[in-house]
């Protein structure tokens, strides 16, 4: 049951065909979990309690730099020096109080990932690296929750949604590593992929319109073009390969 | 037989500034070292030293992923090649 000023905040959304109240209370019972507050990580969570969702955990270890604020929006110039996640939790507080946010400042590990993620309906993946992204690939496959997966270099970004057991998931269709360190970005390029991967969590969340599994969507800002792939489940995927399928 | 290779922003650079490379190989991997053959520049970046595909590329066959064995694959005339570099920052 939504407040009369819960109707009034969401009433732009309520009004689109196939959302309204039922689908507002969907966002309101959901757990998102959002790894890293960076560049995507600012745009998801921005946009993810801005539209109702009730409980936003977000988790990163890094504390606000200078050359962070191009493009991590949920952080400004006196944030610096500050765990990511407390600018994050009181910038997201302020556009939604209604929204849960839970900021956890720890480093996501083989050791500690399983017990993060817990009881969470979703992951975000908004980190700024390969191995982690592996990581949560692994613990989402392995507990069965749905993973919308982001990444940013430049003006170049993509985005895939991976439904464990139903579709593609991040091993099946990557290799290995690519190279870390400090990458190239402008901010814009975070803002439409991290807004792609929101739309896919809303859309999930509210079971409506076509997700972006076994799709993976190249985005070239440059030539502002927009390009999907078809990928399929791996058999020998290690770490999907092994679930049943569920389609 | 003609198969055309749609070069990242990254590689045409190596490729004299050609978008569209167009070479006859019957499978990606043949593809692929024809057009490393006219372009040497490009080798580095399409094979690792012990001959596999780049860790860092991906290929796609008319718009279609061909992981885990991209050079194996077999393409015929008129198919298109994508070549993405791999991206992970956030």
């Amino acid at each position: 049951m939504l407040s009369k000023e819960q109707l009034e905040r969401y009433s732009r959304q309520i009004l689109i065909n196939g959302f309204g109240e039922e689908g507002q209370a969907k966002l309101k019972r959901a757990k998102v979990f959002i790894a890293g507050v960076g560049g995507l990580g600012s745009v998801t969570a921005t946009y993810l309690a801005a539209a109702g969702v009730g409980v936003i955990r977000i988790v990163d270890h890094d504390k606000v730099e200078l050359s962070n604020l191009n493009r991590q929006i949920l952080h400004c110039d006196e944030d610096i020096g500050k765990k990511k996640v407390d600018s994050a939790a009181k910038r997201l507080k302020s556009i939604n109080p209604e929204v849960k946010i839970e900021a956890v400042a720890e480093k996501m590990t083989e050791a500690n990932i399983s017990e993060l993620v817990t009881g969470f309906d979703l992951i975000v993946d908004a980190m700024d690296n390969l191995p982690t992204r592996y990581l949560l690939n692994k613990i989402a496959i392995d507990k069965e929750i749905p993973f919308f997966h982001g990444a940013v270099n430049g003006f170049e970004g993509r985005a895939m949604t991976i439904i464990p057991g139903q579709t593609a998931c991040l091993r099946c269709v990557y290799r290995g590593a690519v190279v870390e360190g400090s990458f190239p970005v402008v901010g814009v390029t975070p803002g439409v992929i991290g807004c792609i991967q929101a739309t896919e969590v809303i859309k999930y969340l509210l079971g409506a319109g076509q997700l972006l599994g076994n799709r993976l969507l190249v985005y070239d800002g440059l030539n502002m073009k927009f390009t999907q792939f078809k990928v399929k489940r791996d058999p020998n995927c290690q770490h999907c390969g092994a679930l049943k399928d569920k389609n | 037989m003609s198969v055309k290779i749609k070069l990242h922003r990254s590689l045409a650079k190596l490729a004299d500034g050609q978008a569209v490379v167009e070479v006859n190989g019957n499978t990606v991997g043949r593809c692929l070292e024809q057009m490393s053959a006219r372009f040497p520049k490009l080798k580095k970046r399409l094979f690792e030293k012990d001959g596999a595909l780049s860790r860092i590329l991906e290929i796609y066959v008319n718009g279609e992923s061909i992981y885990p064995d991209e050079l194996a694959t077999v393409v015929k005339d008129g198919d298109e090649l994508d070549t993405v570099v791999r991206i992970s920052g956030g």
